[in-house]
C-alpha cells in the first residue's frame, strides 16, 4: 500500500495497525477455540452411540466421481475436537501474532466439521451442494458490496444498494423477457442501477444533500416504483413482460472435472464468474493502479487531492455511477440469473446485508467477500440442518445466518475505519 | 481529528454562504420523497380504476356494492391465496353485475391496519382480509366497526365474531392425498416439502402430506422418506406443531429455489413447496434439475396459475378459496351475510386435489383408484390424517 503524500499520517498508522491482531484478542481467540472443543466433546462425542456413522456425499456430475465419505461420528468428532483444542492452546501460548487469524480460521473449521458430522449422524449430507448453495447465495452480496466499495472509497456513502438491486432485477427481467436476449437484460439491469447511482451522485455531489437521506429516499422510491409497475404493467401481461429465460450454467472445460471443487466453482452461471472477475478487477484497480490511488486519495482527503490536480467531483461521479452499474448487474442476477421472474421486493433486504458485508470487510473487496461467504454459508447451513432435522427449532435456524455473522464478525473484526472523507460533501473553496 | 474539524467548519461556512444551494437541495429531496409517496398512492388509485374497468356492465344496476380485498405481503400476483381471493371477487362480480371490486396491497405487516381502515372509510360492502397474519388486525377492526362486514381467509375465531366470516380449510385432508401420490411417484425413495413460514395454515398442509407418505409406506410396505417436515411427537389435539424447513419469506423466490435444491441434493425427487409465489423458485430449481424431478403445487391449480411449469406438476393440493370468497361476497351483496366460521374439507369440496393434467397418463391406474378410496376413507373418518398414527419410514 503506497499512499504517499495524499493520506493523513494517522490514516497510515491505523492502516498498519490493523494488519496485526492485538495480543489480547489473540489470547481471546485461543480461549474461544478451547471452549468450542469442549462443546464438541460434550455435544458431538459423548452424546452419540459409538456405532453412529455420518456420510458426506462429495460428488456431483460432471466431476469425476468421489466416493462418499463415511465417518464414525464419535471418532471423527473426537479427533477434530482434540485438534481444535490444540490450535486454541497454540494461540494462547504463541508470542508471534502474525497468522493468528489463519490458525483461528482452521480451528473454527474443525469445529464446524465436527458439528456437521454430528448433524449428519445416521444420514447423508450432500456436502458439494452445500458449497454450491453457499456460492449462489454469496453472489448477489459480492455485487452489492463491490458497489459499496466503489462508492465509499471515493467518499460517497451508498446505502441505496437495495434500491439499485430492485431496479436492476426489475428491468433485467422485463427487458430479458421482451427481447428474449438475456445479455440485453443484463445490460438493462446495469443501466437501471447506473441511473440510480447517477441520481445519488447528482443529489449528493451537486446539491450536497445528506447522502444517507438520499440513499434512503432512493430505496423507498425504487421499492414503490417497482411494486407499482409490477402490479400495473407486469402482472396483466405476465407471459410477455415477466417470463425471461435464465442464464444456464456454463461448465468450464477440464476445470469442471476437478473432484469436489469442479461442480462448485466451475459449473456456474455467468453472474458467478462475472462477480469473481469484478472482484479481482476492482481490487487490483483500487490498490495497484493510478486510478485507484486517486480514488482513495479523494475518499481520504479530497482537499489534498484537489491541490495535486485531481478533480474530486468527477472522480466521485464516475465511481458512484460505476457502483450503481455493479449493483444493477447484481440485481439482474436475482431474476435472469436465478428464478426467471420479478416479484415485488424479491431482494428481501440483501442490499443492506451487502452493505454490512462491505463494512465488516473493512471497505476492501476481498474482506467483503469473506463476510459475504460467511453469510452465504450460514444460509446454506441452516437449510441443510432443517432438512437433516437436527432438533434445533426452525425459528432458531432461521436466525442462524444473522447470529453467526454478527458473532464471528464482531469477535474477529473489531473496530473498523471508514475512508476519512466518507459521507462528507465537498466543494471547492 | 483535524480533518473532521476542517470539514465541519467548512460545512458551516458553506451553509452560511450558499443558502440558495441548500434550498435547492431541500426542494430536490422533497421532490424525491413526493415521488415515492406518489408511487405508493398511484398504486392504489389506479388499482381502483382497473377494478372498475374489469367489472362488467356496472351501469346496468343502480345498486352498487363494493367488495374490497387487503392482500398479505405476498401481493396480488402470488399465484396463491391472495390471487385466489381476488379471483373469488372477480367471480362474484361476474355473477352479480352490481358488484365492483378492488384491492390494496400490504408490503409489510404494518400495512394491514391502515389498509383495512382505508377500506372502512371507503364504505366497502365487504372487506376480505387474506391470511393468518391478518387475524388480529381484522378482529380489532371488526370489534370497533360492528356494522362493517368482513371475511378472512385462512383463520377461525373462537368464539366466532358476528360480523366476520372466517374461512378455514382442512388442507391436511387433501395434503394427505398429495403425500400419498408423491410417495407413489418417487423413484428415489425420498420426497421433500418446505414452507413459507412456520404457521398453522402452512404446517397443516405439510402435516397431512407427511401423514400421506407414511400411510403409503405402511400399506404398501415401502420405505419412502419425507424430508423437510417432522411433526412433533407429543402435541395438543388440533395442533400442527413440528420442525422443518422454512424460507421465512413469501417474496424472495431465490430462497425457494435454494430450499428445493437442498431437498433434491438430499435425495428428494418430488418437491412440495407450501410457500405461495416463493414456490415458483422451487419450480425453477426442479426444472433445472431435469428429468425425473417433479413437484406438487399448493393452494391453486398450478397448471392454471403458473402454466409455464405445468409439465412439472404431478398435481396441486388446493383449497377452495375462490368459491368460498365468491359465496361470501355474493351473500354480503344480497344482504344474506352471516358471520361465523366456515370449514372447507374433502366432504364439501372445500379442499381437493386438482386434475392431473400432463400426469393423467403417467400416474398408474392403481394409484389413481387408491386415491379415490383414500378420499372416501378420510371423509368417513376411517383413515386418520394424523402423521403420528403411522410408523416413520
Amino acid at each position: 500500500m503506497s499512499m504517499t503524500g495524499v493520506v493523513a499520517p494517522d490514516g497510515l498508522v491505523a492502516a498498519a495497525a490493523e494488519r496485526v491482531a492485538p495480543s489480547g484478542r489473540v489470547r481471546g481467540m485461543g480461549v474461544f477455540l478451547v471452549l468450542l472443543a469442549f462443546v464438541a466433546v460434550l455435544g458431538f462425542v459423548s452424546s452419540v452411540s459409538s456405532r453412529a456413522h455420518a456420510t458426506f456425499l462429495l460428488s456431483a456430475p460432471p466431476a469425476v466421481g468421489v466416493s462418499p465419505l463415511t465417518m464414525s461420528v464419535r471418532w471423527t468428532a473426537g479427533a477434530l475436537a482434540v485438534l481444535c483444542a490444540a490450535l486454541g492452546v497454540l494461540l494462547v501460548l504463541r508470542r508471534e501474532q502474525r497468522g493468528a487469524y489463519l490458525i483461528f480460521g482452521v480451528g473454527f473449521a474443525t469445529f464446524l466439521w465436527a458439528f456437521l458430522v454430528w448433524a449428519a449422524r445416521g444420514a447423508q449430507l450432500n456436502f458439494v451442494q452445500m458449497l454450491v448453495t453457499t456460492l449462489i447465495s454469496t453472489t448477489p452480496l459480492v455485487f452489492g458490496s463491490l458497489s459499496g466499495v466503489m462508492c465509499e472509497r471515493s467518499g460517497v456513502i451508498n446505502i441505496a444498494i437495495e434500491g439499485q438491486f430492485l431496479a436492476g432485477a426489475f428491468l433485467g427481467a422485463m427487458v430479458g423477457s421482451v427481447t428474449g436476449d438475456l445479455w440485453l437484460g443484463m445490460l438493462a439491469g446495469a443501466v437501471a442501477g447506473g441511473l440510480f447511482g447517477w441520481l445519488l451522485a447528482f443529489l449528493a455531489l451537486r446539491y450536497a444533500v445528506d447522502q444517507i437521506i438520499v440513499g434512503v429516499v432512493i430505496v423507498a422510491f425504487c421499492t414503490g416504483l417497482t411494486n407499482f409497475l409490477t402490479e400495473q404493467v407486469l402482472t396483466p401481461d405476465q407471459t410477455t413482460l415477466n417470463s425471461p429465460q435464465t442464464f444456464a450454467p456454463i461448465a468450464i472445460p477440464l476445470l469442471d472435472k476437478i473432484p469436489i471443487l469442479g461442480p462448485v466453482l466451475f459449473d456456474e452461471n455467468v453472474f458467478v464468474y462475472l462477480a469473481a472477475i469484478l472482484l479481482v478487477v476492482v481490487n487490483f484497480g483500487l490498490f495497484r493502479t493510478r486510478w485507484g490511488l486517486r480514488v482513495r486519495a479523494v475518499g481520504e482527503h479530497p482537499r489534498a487531492a484537489e491541490t495535486v490536480g485531481i478533480h474530486v467531483l468527477s472522480v466521485r461521479y464516475r465511481n458512484v455511477v460505476l457502483g450503481g452499474v455493479i449493483a444493477g448487474i447484481g440485481g439482474a442476477s436475482f431474476t435472469i440469473g436465478s428464478v426467471g421472474e420479478f416479484s415485488s421486493e424479491m431482494t428481501a433486504g440483501l442490499g443492506y446485508v451487502a452493505l454490512a458485508a462491505m463494512i465488516f470487510g473493512r471497505w476492501k473487496p476481498f474482506g467483503a467477500l469473506g463476510a459475504s461467504l460467511l453469510f452465504g454459508f450460514s444460509v446454506s447451513l441452516q437449510s441443510f440442518l432443517a432438512v437433516l432435522n437436527v432438533g434445533i427449532p426452525s425459528p432458531f435456524l432461521a436466525m442462524a445466518p444473522y447470529v453467526i455473522t454478527i458473532a464471528v464478525v464482531s469477535g474477529l473484526v473489531g473496530r473498523v475505519r471508514p475512508p476519512a472523507a466518507d459521507g462528507a460533501p465537498y466543494s471547492r473553496e | 481529528m483535524a480533518m473532521n474539524d476542517l470539514s465541519q467548519t467548512g460545512l458551516a461556512r458553506r451553509a452560511l454562504r450558499s443558502r440558495g444551494r441548500t434550498k435547492a437541495a431541500a426542494v430536490l429531496a422533497a421532490v424525491a420523497l413526493g415521488a415515492t409517496s406518489f408511487a405508493a398512492s398511484a398504486a392504489s388509485a389506479s388499482t381502483n380504476a382497473a377494478g372498475r374497468r374489469a367489472a362488467p356492465a356496472r351501469a346496468a344496476h343502480a345498486k352498487k356494492f363494493l367488495a374490497c380485498e387487503v392482500t398479505d405481503t405476498g401481493g396480488i400476483n402470488d399465484r396463491s391465496f391472495n390471487a385466489s381471493a381476488y379471483a373469488g371477487l372477480k367471480a362474484a362480480a361476474a355473477t352479480d353485475p352490481g358488484i365492483t371490486y378492488k384491492f390494496l396491497s400490504s408490503s409489510s405487516t404494518s400495512d394491514y391496519q391502515p389498509n383495512i381502515a382505508d377500506f372502512i372509510a371507503e364504505k366497502c360492502g365487504i372487506i376480505i382480509t387474506v391470511g393468518f397474519d391478518m387475524a388480529d388486525a381484522t378482529q380489532a377492526a371488526a370489534k370497533s366497526h360492528p356494522n362493517q362486514r368482513f371475511a378472512i381467509v385462512d383463520y377461525t375465531y373462537t368464539p366466532a365474531i358476528k360480523n366476520v366470516l372466517a374461512l378455514h380449510y382442512d388442507t391436511n385432508e387433501d395434503g394427505f392425498l398429495g403425500g400419498y401420490l408423491a410417495a407413489a411417484m418417487s423413484t428415489s425413495g425420498k420426497v421433500g416439502t418446505f414452507g413459507g413460514q412456520d404457521i398453522p395454515t402452512v404446517t397443516i398442509y405439510m402435516d397431512g402430506w407427511v401423514a400421506g407418505v407414511r400411510y403409503y409406506d405402511k400399506v404398501n410396505h415401502k420405505h419412502v422418506v419425507a424430508l423437510g417436515w417432522t411433526p412433533a411427537k407429543k402435541r395438543a389435539p388440533g395442533s400442527f406443531a413440528g420442525n422443518g424447513l422454512f424460507t421465512n419469506d413469501f417474496t424472495n423466490q431465490n430462497l425457494g429455489k435454494q430450499d428445493a435444491a437442498t431437498l433434491m441434493a438430499q435425495g428428494a425427487d418430488v418437491i412440495f413447496p407450501v410457500a405461495g409465489s416463493v414456490g415458483l423458485g422451487a419450480a425453477a430449481a426442479v426444472k433445472q434439475a431435469g428429468a425425473g424431478h417433479y413437484m406438487e403445487w399448493v393452494d391453486t391449480d398450478g397448471c392454471i396459475s403458473a402454466p409455464q411449469y405445468c409439465s412439472l406438476f404431478i398435481t396441486s393440493v388446493t383449497k377452495g378459496i375462490v368459491p368460498s370468497v365468491e359465496a361470501a361476497t355474493l351473500s354480503a351483496a344480497k344482504g344474506t351475510f352471516h358471520g361465523g366460521n366456515y370449514i372447507g374439507d374433502l366432504a364439501n369440496n372445500g379442499v381437493s386435489l386438482s386434475p392431473f393434467h400432463d400426469f393423467q397418463s403417467k400416474i398408474p391406474a392403481k394409484v389413481q383408484s387408491a386415491l379415490v378410496a383414500l378420499r372416501s376413507g378420510i371423509i368417513s373418518g376411517k383413515i386418520s390424517t394424523d402423521p403420528n398414527s403411522y410408523p416413520v419410514g
